[in-house]
């Protein structure tokens, strides 16, 4: 506290973080605010346990990605939630203080404090209420709004279908409110990601599948037909301020990251349909009426390359694709949109999946696992982090963190960290 | 009710799109609202959480319960600094504040149903006398619109009220030495607060338009007459 009143009573700079960013550092919610614009020191992995590996447990790794530091691609923390739930996503709150994470296997959010020491997180909270409070199951996408957190799952406790919904918390953690998504007007009623263009106040939501389909083995599961039908194949529009669904895209294949362009004059977002390896841009038509178009082809969708992760640049002028079942990471150009274009590949891994980028683009960070159950066996489990310069040219690797060697586990999601947004206290 | 609230909104919305653009101390014209809101009451603004709760200073020097100035009538809350210069931050929301005022000045019908409160961040510096020049005009308990420009006594008297708000404070780091600098960095929030205390919209700078407020505060007058 007296470390609080010096800093009150000293000159104070009113610093108002206004509108601030969008991206991995760019792929944010844009109510995020303290951006990282210049180096980041840290990368938050947020790593499914396996069992007989360290504690089997599901944890929050840091790693240290300053290019200047000592432990320089080392991990550098971990913080255990002390049980295995397939870790998947995490997301910030508005201030950056608290990440939340939860994984698909169950319904429980876990909320970490990284402003009180930002090299060392520490498990603040644990939000149970999921399931009680609306019956959903899976929780994936955590997208910070004005002091409340709004939740997209993928599943439902009842049948454990797609059939789900969004819950709405504030940032104490307590329930506020659940929207389903629609059934109706042509929706399927699955879940995947949303993401917010505030100057629009547009959501934009995307679909996937539900706990029956994501937890089986993905070799038995391609085998079957009719659970091969059960994937989402729509995105919803809907009226941020009001909630409400306004209209039902047709996007076959399992629409998942949604990235909106950063550029204040653009008007659209971009996303990868998974099973048919398109991307797909939705922009409103000249009568304003959201229409989304498949726009480019990844890689050859014969083979099934799996689309599983995108990153837009900062200036909306580019695309990274991440696909799982070739390894590859693929740069497009994104300046029409209406015309992606290739300009870059490169193996990155026997398996990739998620992809994020600082907010200058100067270096990309990988990782590796999909689903505890869908990621490749044998020689091919790779489990890792691989930091890259990326020069405009070339992806060259900088350092990698083995998360098998290491007894960590599958390494999923990515956050950037900073000692420089340690809160005052 | 019902009816009244509906026309006074009605009457509102009009004067908004007649209205030049409002400007405000600094004649800075606010931003353009670049979508069409939905209209009042075809939308449920949800129960964020609670207002704190804590002992503040009004410009008289007086000590009196926040909760005073947070139930009974619909309030918009925002947290400044007597210094805060950045027009993206406080002057902003004294734009908005300033068009707020004069559209419901505009509309008999919300006359003393809606108050404002700026509260500062800045104990140490916005003393009550502060408060009181830097309110200069807008200070005032009767008229249309309330308004209350508060202080506290410290930071430990202020920083629950922060923190109950959601609020952010940190320090800035400073790179070239690896030392915390002595700035205080917040986000621009301000809060819509219902007459139960309970906090219903928290605008941030690219919400914060007078439309969206007004239609925000005509849906929970329609929620209260319907109440009734």
């Amino acid at each position: 506290m007296l470390r609080i009143v010096a800093a009150l009573t000293a000159a104070l700079a009113c610093i108002v973080l206004a509108e601030a960013s969008r991206a991995d550092e760019t792929c944010n919610s844009p109510y995020t605010t303290q951006l990282i614009k210049g180096q980041e020191d840290y990368v938050y992995v947020w790593t499914l346990g396996v069992d007989g590996l360290g504690d089997g447990s599901d944890k929050l790794a840091t790693v240290d990605v300053h290019p200047k530091s000592q432990s320089y691609g080392k991990v550098v923390h971990t913080v255990s939630v002390g049980s295995r739930g397939e870790a998947h996503h995490m997301g910030f709150t508005d201030d950056r203080r608290f990440l939340w994470a939860g994984g698909l296997a169950e319904a429980k959010i876990f909320v970490f404090d990284i402003a009180s020491d930002p090299a060392k997180p520490r498990l603040a909270n644990t939000i149970t209420d999921l399931a009680d409070k609306t019956g959903y199951l899976g929780p994936h996408t955590y997208y910070a709004l004005p002091g409340r957190m709004l939740v997209q799952a993928l599943s439902n406790t009842k049948d454990k279908g797609g059939v789900t919904g969004m819950a709405l918390y504030n940032n104490k953690g307590e329930f506020i409110a659940s929207y389903a998504m629609p059934t109706d007007g042509g929706g399927d009623g699955y879940g995947y990601d949303l993401a917010v263009n505030p100057r629009k106040n547009v959501l934009l939501t995307s679909s996937f599948t539900g706990y029956a389909n994501y937890m089986r083995p993905l070799g038995e599961l391609i085998k079957d037909a009719e659970a091969m039908k059960r994937f989402g194949n729509t995105m919803v529009v809907w009226d941020l301020k009001a909630m409400k669904p306004k209209q039902i895209l047709s996007v076959p294949g399992a629409p998942l990251e949604i990235r909106w362009s950063l550029n204040p004059r653009d008007n659209w977002a971009v996303t990868a349909a998974a099973l048919t390896s398109k991307i797909w841009l939705v922009k409103p038509n000249a009568k304003g009426e959201w229409q989304a178009k498949e726009v480019a082809t990844i890689g050859d969708p014969a083979k099934i390359p799996l689309p599983v992760d995108i990153s837009i640049t900062r200036d909306g002028k580019g695309l990274w694709v991440n696909t799982f079942m070739d390894g590859k990471t693929r740069y497009f150009d994104l300046s029409h949109p209406e015309a992606p274009r290739q300009t870059y590949e490169r193996v990155t891994g026997k398996q990739v999946n998620m992809i994020s980028q600082s907010w200058d683009g100067k270096r990309v960070y990988i990782t590796s696992s999909l689903l505890a159950n869908w990621d490749k066996g044998g020689d091919d489990n790779e489990q890792f982090l691989r930091g890259f310069a990326w020069d405009g040219r070339e992806l060259k690797p900088a350092f990698e963190v083995d998360f098998a060697k290491d007894k960590l586990g599958r390494a999923h999601h990515m956050k950037l960290g900073s000692k420089a947004l340690r809160a005052a206290r | 009710m019902r009816t009244a609230a509906r026309a006074a909104g009605v009457t509102l919305l009009a004067w908004l799109a007649c209205a030049p653009a409002a400007r405000g101390h600094d004649a800075v014209p606010l931003p353009a609202l670049d979508f069409d809101p939905p209209a009042p009451g075809t939308y449920t603004l949800q129960r964020i959480m609670a207002a704190p709760d804590g002992e503040v200073l009004g410009t008289d020097g007086r000590a009196r319960r926040l909760s005073a100035f947070t139930h009974d009538a619909i309030t918009l809350l925002g947290f400044i600094y007597t210094t805060c210069v950045d027009p993206d931050g406080c002057p902003l929301a004294y734009r908005v504040f300033d068009a707020l005022e004069r559209a419901v000045a505009r509309s008999p019908a919300l006359h003393r149903r809606i108050r404002f409160v700026t509260l500062s961040f800045d104990p140490a510096r916005d003393s009550p006398a502060v408060m009181r020049r830097y309110a200069g005009s807008r200070l005032r308990d009767d008229g249309a619109v309330p308004w209350y420009f508060l202080t506290t006594r410290s930071a430990r008297e202020l920083m629950p009220l922060v923190e109950g708000f959601g609020q952010d404070v940190r320090y800035t780091l400073d790179r070239s030495t690896g030392r915390p600098r002595r700035e205080l960095s917040h986000v621009l929030k301000v809060f819509l607060i219902d007459r139960s205390g309970f906090v219903r919209e928290i605008y941030s700078s690219m919400f914060l338009h007078p439309k969206t407020v007004l239609n925000d505060i005509e849906t929970l007058l329609l929620e209260e007459g319907a109440r009734r």
